[in-house]
């Protein structure tokens, strides 16, 4: 058999080439970014990236003992406050990358992709932090469950996702929307490395030949 | 539980303004999320402007 | 207004850039920005560590405060309890609520069956041993006819609305026609203060247990929670949402969700859950929609913050 019968009737030659046409090296892993990527709106990205691996390291050392260990000691305490405090960055980094990306557009010129699974994971990120608001074992936890217990029967899910259950939601919390979280961020950050930075808009009186090199 | 340097297990201080009621720490990250969006798009970034 | 054309078209000059690059070094970049929020977040922690205020129990409720603690027992038992009458997933106390047609509560239907009347007073009792007139007391109210075991709780509400707490933990309620009530429920109180009810709560249905929905019911139905939220600003009508324990900064993110349920018509609605969900809803599939709904999507070009944004492009271009 020649190499390119092989290829054609190869799913994995078939899923590699795709893989590599969309996003070849220097695409994944670029070391320029067009000229106009000169604004410190562009960082806030990478914060919510960053936040999220601070969330996921303080959040697993949390797992490591169990969810009473930080109740019990002062170490457990301080891991819970860094999961806290980075949980409380990651929206306000996050929030702030999305009011920047609306007032640039930055669905435009076939990135809507990219618009669509940052505001999916916005949206993910709510019911995640929830999860772990009723997994504290605290008053804190004995309040929100009771509460928001309602929203969830109000709308037919609450039988289903019981938020007075400790072990069904310390499991969400912990395994199930995390990798929801992480898995649309994986295909955000690939979209956004495949369409490139959102070029900035054309000024109104600016010429059709504009920004095109010669 | 490990002292903080600044104990913050104390009921709130809240602002009023109508029917709306925020704590102040709230109001706090609020402006910080505003000043920092205003200081994103405003402060200048280092370095030169793109070669062609 | 450009036609649908030239808006298409332009949007197709926006698909590739093929102006000019400069060296940008995005993996120093992810390493500082880990650096500085690590290091941000570890400051926080120091200056203002995380809250943890104890949870409240049953036994705790039922020393602190046992006239409510008795009260809202007799209402589990008559069944007029907040999770008495609440409906699906636990009874069929009411149909739930509902918008315009749309009744998923209902639907949802009866998954995690709660008899408010066996599971938080008669049970418990049941489960204590050594105690023969207590026994005698619960066979008699659960044989009596529905008539009259109305009548036993309605009157004992009425005097519990007069009820003391006494020094030695026990309650002293004015005399009245309660039936086997004068037994059960001060049997019922000894029992919670002594974590008793905490436990058989927990473990009704097994030895490993991890589902606390019985007990935070019973809680949750007395008053002891709610005082402890409303000294915290963490009531729905305080935008409790919001909030965090202490002065913690809260769930900023959750303003728009709690503000409707301060306004009108959910703030008087006794559907306001489902209302809200379905406004949050909605706008919650505007915010994902956005590249494709005009005027939404020209907003930014309208009010042009980009200008500040690519200032250095335009004036070098």
């Amino acid at each position: 058999m020649s190499a390119t019968e092989t290829d054609e009737r190869s799913w994995t030659a078939g899923l590699r080439r795709r893989a590599v046409t969309a996003l070849p090296p220097e695409k994944l892993l670029p070391d320029q970014q067009p000229s106009y990527v000169a604004s410190w709106i562009y960082v806030f990205g990478v914060l919510s990236l960053s936040a999220l691996v601070v969330i996921i390291t303080s959040g697993s050392i949390l797992a490591l003992k169990g969810p009473a260990w930080w109740h019990l000691t002062g170490i457990g305490h301080f891991f819970n406050s860094v999961h806290l405090w980075s949980v409380e960055i990651f929206f306000f980094v996050m929030v702030i990358h999305l009011w920047g990306k609306y007032w640039m557009a930055a669905w435009r010129g076939g990135r809507a992709r990219v618009w669509i699974t940052g505001a999916v994971t916005f949206l993910v990120a709510i019911p995640c932090a929830l999860t772990g608001y009723v997994s504290q074992q605290n008053f804190d936890a004995q309040w929100i469950s009771t509460q928001a217990k309602d929203a969830m029967n109000a709308v037919g899910i609450g039988a289903f996702f019981n938020l007075l259950d400790f072990g069904q939601m310390y499991s969400w919390h912990v395994l199930l929307l995390p990798a929801a979280v992480v898995g649309i961020v994986i295909a955000h950050v690939l979209l956004v490395r495949k369409h490139g930075v959102v070029p900035p808009f054309k000024l109104p009186d600016a010429s059709p030949t504009e920004d095109v090199s010669p | 539980m490990p002292a903080a340097i600044f104990n913050l297990n104390h009921p709130a201080h809240y602002v009023h303004w109508h029917f709306v009621q925020i704590s102040v720490s709230n109001v706090i990250v609020i402006v910080l999320m505003l000043i920092v969006f205003a200081a994103a798009i405003l402060a200048p970034f280092p370095g030169r402007g793109g070669s062609s | 207004m450009s036609s649908r054309r030239e808006r298409l078209a332009e949007d197709e000059g926006y698909r590739v850039w093929k102006g000019g690059y400069r060296p940008y070094d995005i993996v120093k970049e992810a390493c500082i920005a880990l650096a500085v929020v690590a290091v941000l977040t570890v400051l926080l922690t120091i200056l203002f560590s995380s809250p943890d205020e104890k949870p409240s129990t049953v036994a705790s409720w039922a020393h602190t405060d046992p006239v409510d603690f008795v009260t809202t027992a007799t209402t589990e038992l008559d069944g007029s309890s907040g999770t008495g009458g609440y409906g699906p997933p636990y009874n069929h106390g009411s149909d739930g609520q509902h918008i315009l047609f749309l009744r998923p509560q209902k639907w949802m239907g009866v998954k995690i069956p709660i008899d408010t009347a066996k599971d938080f007073v008669l049970a418990p009792l049941r489960s204590i041993p050594g105690q023969p007139a207590l026994q005698t007391a619960v066979s008699d109210y659960e044989n009596a006819s529905a008539k009259q075991q109305g009548d036993w709780t309605a009157a004992y509400e009425k005097g519990l609305g007069n009820a003391r707490a006494d020094a030695d933990g026990s309650i002293t309620v004015p005399a009245g026609n309660y039936g086997p009530l004068t037994t059960m429920m001060p049997a019922l109180l000894s029992f919670a203060q002594s974590g008793g009810l905490d436990g058989v709560l927990l473990t009704s249905k097994q030895f490993y247990q991890t589902d606390y929905t019985k007990p935070l019911l019973l809680l949750a139905d007395g008053s002891l929670l709610s005082d402890r939220a409303q000294a915290e600003h963490l009531l729905g009508e305080q935008w409790g949402m919001m909030n965090e324990t202490g002065s913690y900064p809260g769930q900023v993110w959750l303003w728009l969700y709690t503000f409707w349920y301060q306004i009108k018509p959910f703030s008087t609605s006794a559907n306001a859950d489902i209302l809200v969900m379905a406004v949050m809803g909605a706008l919650s599939l505007v915010l994902i929609l956005v590249p494709f709904i005009p005027g939404v999507r020209d907003i930014p070009r309208w009010v042009p913050i980009y200008k500040l944004i690519w200032r250095r492009h335009y004036t070098s271009g």
